[in-house]
């Protein structure tokens, strides 16, 4: 079926459904959700990459923007570890952004969909190490790069310290960079970074990388916006899908086989990659 | 110990602005998009004609349709297309407007390194936000 010979809003309303889903599956596995939008919406939408991947930079925005308040509350999100990175990861991601709008569209898919099988294949190698005999370098000391935080499970209070600063610093750069050309908000790379690189515990890990996505994306997003590449049309829907989608998948947390859920992402985002691949090589448009 | 109330003092209060900030762009996005859809306004791209052109790359979907770029929008904020622009716009803001609101907390406290970088990021959002850099040729 062709289509543009289906009424325009028709896909608003699927936009919001796979926004929706995407909200709670990205929750339950851990995942940021524009590393699933950008690939499923490209390949199954009708829209064009560019608008998918501003769209994606917004998705991952407003899912950050939503959930950043009780992050920095539980001191799960530190600011203290976020300004740093988000200021070299920012100015990368604008970078990635100009870069991803000049680059051809059949490149892109390219790239795309083997970025996404490459990330797929990192969730599903990646284990997390919580450290606590981390001593801070001389970097991290001065920027102050530790903090605490209270565990409601075991119900004691966590120090945490990181190391391997300027290590980090580079790995932002390029993850700001990356996310910016392909409109993802690169949580499946900052909580690795974080985590297992500059050592920040797993909680911590997790809630400063939605912190650090919320400021990294609003930079690269106004290239977008100055450029013509949101359409509302498909911005809107996505950010409020994904908005109701997160709060579900935040209830159901508890509740759902987190194990299998990841699995069932790390394949979603195989078959999402391979089509973008496809695509991109011009095997099956 | 003394470290750890004002991170937490900052980390409320980034918190309390994020919150208010969010929730209030999320509604306007809302409003606007129901505006938008409803056809109460009229839109530079009409919905109906929208299908014919979102496949295309930016740059030929803006030579086709004529949709504004750079901070030309802003003048064509009564259409309905343009009103989700500003709204979406509107929560792009929501980090700087925290960011702005750190920066005198900061200083308060005499805490030069974290002032610098947060005055720092404000100019990088403030770059990208202008177009100076990012303007379509």
């Amino acid at each position: 079926m062709d289509p543009a010979a289906l009424p325009w809003w028709i896909w608003p309303i699927a936009l919001f459904a796979v926004s929706f889903a995407i909200g709670i599956v990205a929750v339950l596995a851990g995942v940021g959700g524009g590393v699933l939008f950008v690939p499923i919406v490209g390949s199954l939408f009708p829209f064009h990459l560019d608008f998918v991947r501003g769209a994606g930079l917004m998705f991952a925005l407003a899912g950050t923007l939503a959930a950043g308040p009780p992050l920095l509350r539980s001191g799960f999100a530190s600011l203290r570890l976020v300004m740093p990175l988000a200021l070299v990861g920012s100015i990368a991601s604008f970078a990635g952004a100009l870069v991803g709008l000049a680059l051809a569209t059949e490149l892109l898919q390219t790239l795309l969909g083997a970025l996404i099988i490459a990330i797929a294949v990192l969730i599903w190698r990646t284990r997390s190490a919580d450290r606590a005999d981390v001593e801070a370098d001389a970097l991290g000391a001065l920027l102050g790069l530790q903090g605490e935080y209270l565990d409601p499970a075991a119900g004691v209070r966590i120090d945490w310290r990181t190391h391997r600063t300027l290590l980090g610093l580079g790995a932002f750069t390029a993850i700001g960079f990356v996310g910016g050309i392909f409109g993802l908000g690169a949580g499946f790379a900052n909580v690795p970074a974080l985590n297992l690189l500059m050592a920040a515990p797993l909680k911590v890990a997790v809630g400063s990388s939605g912190l650090l996505i919320s400021v990294i994306n609003s930079s690269a997003v106004w290239v977008y916006l100055q450029r013509g590449a949101l359409l509302p049309l498909i911005v809107v829907p996505a950010i409020l899908g994904v908005m109701l989608g997160s709060r579900i998948g935040a209830r159901l947390l508890g509740t759902m086989p987190a194990a299998t859920v990841r699995r069932l992402v790390i394949i979603v985002m195989l078959l999402a990659g391979l089509r973008a691949l496809t695509r991109g090589l011009g095997v099956w448009s | 110990m003394e470290l750890e109330r004002s991170d937490r003092a900052l980390r409320d209060l980034y918190a309390r602005w994020l919150d208010r900030a969010t929730k209030a762009g999320f509604a306007i996005a809302a409003l606007a998009f129901l505006i938008y859809v409803s056809g109460a306004v009229p839109a530079v791209v009409p919905l109906a004609e929208l299908p014919r052109y979102w496949d295309m790359p930016v740059s030929r979907f803006i030579a086709a349709t004529g949709a504004p770029q750079g901070w030309a929008w802003l003048r064509l904020l009564g259409f309905g297309d343009v009103l989700n622009l500003g709204a979406v716009a509107l929560l792009a803001l929501v980090t700087p407007a925290c960011y702005a609101r750190l920066l005198p907390a900061l200083v308060a406290e005499r805490d030069w390194l974290q002032a610098a970088l947060a005055a720092a990021q404000l100019v990088v959002l403030a770059a990208a936000a202008s177009g100076l850099l990012a303007a379509p040729a």
